[in-house]
C-alpha cells in the first residue's frame, strides 16, 4: 500500500471529494468507490473498449489510467444517459428499438462512444464514419449491424 | 489483474520532473499510460514510483520552427492527425498516426511515449526514422539529442540511460517534391501490426522506406534504386531477418514485406504527384 491521496472529481456533473491509492484505475474508482456498475470491465488491457467513459467529453480507457490522474476533470459515465426518472435517452431508446444489444455487456462502452460521436457528428449517418467511431468497442453478440443502424437513426433525426 | 503499489508524483515543470527520474532504479516516467499502464497489470513492469508527466508545462508544443517540426514528448498521437500543418507538410506523421491504437488511446497515448517505448509493431518509430527525426533528451544535469536512426536498439530497447527523458522530438522538412505513404498488415482491424511499410519518396528520385517486424529495430534503407528498377528492392531487402511468432511465421513475412514496400513506394511517388499537381 501506499498512501492515499485527495481526489476531486466531476462525475456526472456531481462533484466527489475522496482519497484513493494512486493505482486504483479510474474505471475501479467509478465502480468500487461510487458505486457506478454501468461502466464494464473486460479485458482491463486496453484492448477491447467496454471501460470507455467520457473524460472532459472525449472517450477514453477509465481502466488504462489512474484515477488521481482525473483530478479536476469531468468524466461521464452511461448512468449520465438517461433521465432523472430513468426515462432513456434518445440513443438508448434507439438501442432498444434496433435491438442493438444481445447480452449488453458492451452497451454503456457503445453508448457513450456514439454518445461523443452524435455530439461531434450531428446528423452525420454515413455507415462507414460510425464503423470508425465505434471502432475501439469490441461486442462479441450482435456483430455490430443493429448498433450502426441504432445510431444511425438518432443521427438521421437530428 | 490490478497494478502493484507505488508512489506517485506529479510535477509542474520538466526540471522537477528530471530531478524525481534521477531518484534512480524503479522510477518510471507516465506519459499516456496507453502501454505502461498494460504493463504494470501484467505486472511486467513494477515501478516503485511514477513521475506523471501530464500536468507538467512546455511538453505539448507541436510547431514548426526554421523548417523543422518541433512535437514536444506529450504530444497525443490523435493530433498528428487533426493538426493541419502535420497533414500538410510531414505526411507520413499523418498516414503513420491512422493506424495507431484507436481513437480513445490515441487521445492519451503519446509521441515521446511510442518512442521510448520502443514496441517492435510502433507505426511512429517507423515514421520517425524514415523522416530522420532527432531526439532531444534530458536528464537533471544533462542534455543530448539522439537521431531516431540510432535510437533504437531492439524491441522496446533504446538509447535513452536512466534518467533520461525525450522532451522533443524535432522532424525535419521531408525532402522537396515529396510524399508519403504507410500500409500495414495485421489480423483484425486496428490490431498490431504484424508488419508494416512506410515511405517518403520524392520525384527528384529520393527513396526512403522503413519496414516493421522484419528485424530487431525499424528496417530503414535507401530505396532510391527500386525507384526506377522493381527488382532492386529485392536485393534491398535480401538481409532482412524476420522472426516467427505465434501469429506469423518468417517465411510469411519475408514473403509480404517486398510486396508492401512497393505498395509503400507507390503510394508516396503517387502522393507526391499529386502534391505537386496541386
Amino acid at each position: 500500500m501506499t498512501a492515499a491521496l485527495p481526489l476531486r472529481i466531476q462525475v456526472n456533473g456531481r462533484s466527489y471529494e475522496h482519497e484513493v491509492e494512486p493505482r486504483k484505475t479510474l474505471a475501479d474508482f467509478l465502480r468500487d468507490d461510487l458505486g457506478l456498475k454501468g461502466t464494464h470491465l473486460s479485458c482491463e488491457h486496453g484492448f477491447c473498449g467496454n471501460c470507455n467513459v467520457l473524460l472532459d467529453g472525449e472517450a477514453v480507457r477509465s481502466c488504462l489510467m489512474f484515477a488521481i490522474q482525473a483530478g479536476g476533470r469531468s468524466v461521464e459515465t452511461v448512468e449520465s444517459l438517461a433521465g432523472p426518472g430513468g426515462e432513456l435517452n434518445d440513443l438508448q431508446q434507439a438501442f432498444t428499438e434496433h435491438h442493438a444489444l444481445q447480452c449488453g455487456f458492451c452497451t454503456p462502452a457503445m453508448l457513450l462512444t456514439a454518445q461523443e460521436f452524435l455530439r461531434e457528428n450531428p446528423g452525420q449517418t454515413d455507415e462507414r464514419a460510425i464503423r470508425e467511431a465505434i471502432s475501439g468497442v469490441i461486442c462479441r453478440c450482435t456483430g455490430y449491424q443493429q448498433i450502426v443502424e441504432a445510431i444511425q437513426s438518432v443521427a438521421a433525426k437530428s | 489483474m490490478k497494478p502493484p503499489p507505488f508512489e506517485y508524483h506529479a510535477p509542474a515543470t520538466v526540471e522537477e520532473a528530471l530531478q524525481l527520474l534521477a531518484g534512480g532504479n524503479g522510477t518510471y516516467a507516465l506519459a499516456g499510460g496507453q502501454s505502461l499502464v498494460q504493463l504494470m497489470k501484467f505486472r511486467q513492469v513494477k515501478p516503485s514510483a511514477l513521475v506523471d508527466l501530464n500536468g507538467v508545462a512546455g511538453l505539448d508544443v507541436l510547431e514548426e520552427r526554421e523548417g523543422e517540426l518541433h512535437v514536444g514528448a506529450l504530444v497525443r498521437q490523435q493530433r498528428l492527425l487533426e493538426d493541419e500543418l502535420v497533414g500538410a507538410s510531414w505526411p507520413l506523421l499523418r498516414e503513420a498516426a491512422k493506424f495507431v491504437g484507436y481513437k480513445e488511446t490515441r487521445r492519451r497515448g503519446t509521441v515521446g511515449g511510442s518512442l521510448a517505448f520502443a514496441a517492435p509493431w510502433a507505426e511512429l518509430t517507423a515514421a520517425a526514422v524514415a523522416l530522420d527525426a532527432a531526439i532531444d533528451v534530458r536528464s537533471e544535469n544533462a542534455e543530448r539529442t539522439i537521431p531516431a536512426r540510432s535510437f533504437f536498439r531492439g524491441p522496446n530497447a533504446t538509447a535513452l540511460e536512466p534518467g533520461e527523458l525525450i522532451f522533443r522530438v524535432r522532424f525535419p522538412s521531408p525532402p522537396a517534391r515529396s510524399g508519403a505513404a504507410f500500409h500495414e498488415v495485421s489480423d483484425r482491424y486496428r490490431d498490431y501490426c504484424q508488419l508494416a511499410a512506410a515511405a517518403v519518396v520524392s520525384l527528384d528520385g529520393a527513396a526512403d522506406l522503413v519496414l516493421l517486424r522484419v528485424a530487431q529495430t525499424p528496417y530503414h534503407v535507401d530505396a532510391s534504386s527500386a525507384l526506377e528498377d522493381e527488382g532492386a528492392l529485392d536485393d534491398l531487402l535480401a538481409a532482412i531477418e524476420p522472426e516467427d511468432d505465434i501469429e506469423v511465421s518468417a517465411a510469411h513475412r519475408r514473403r509480404v514485406a517486398p510486396v508492401l514496400a512497393r505498395r509503400a513506394l507507390r503510394d508516396a511517388a503517387e502522393d507526391a504527384q499529386r502534391r505537386e499537381d496541386a
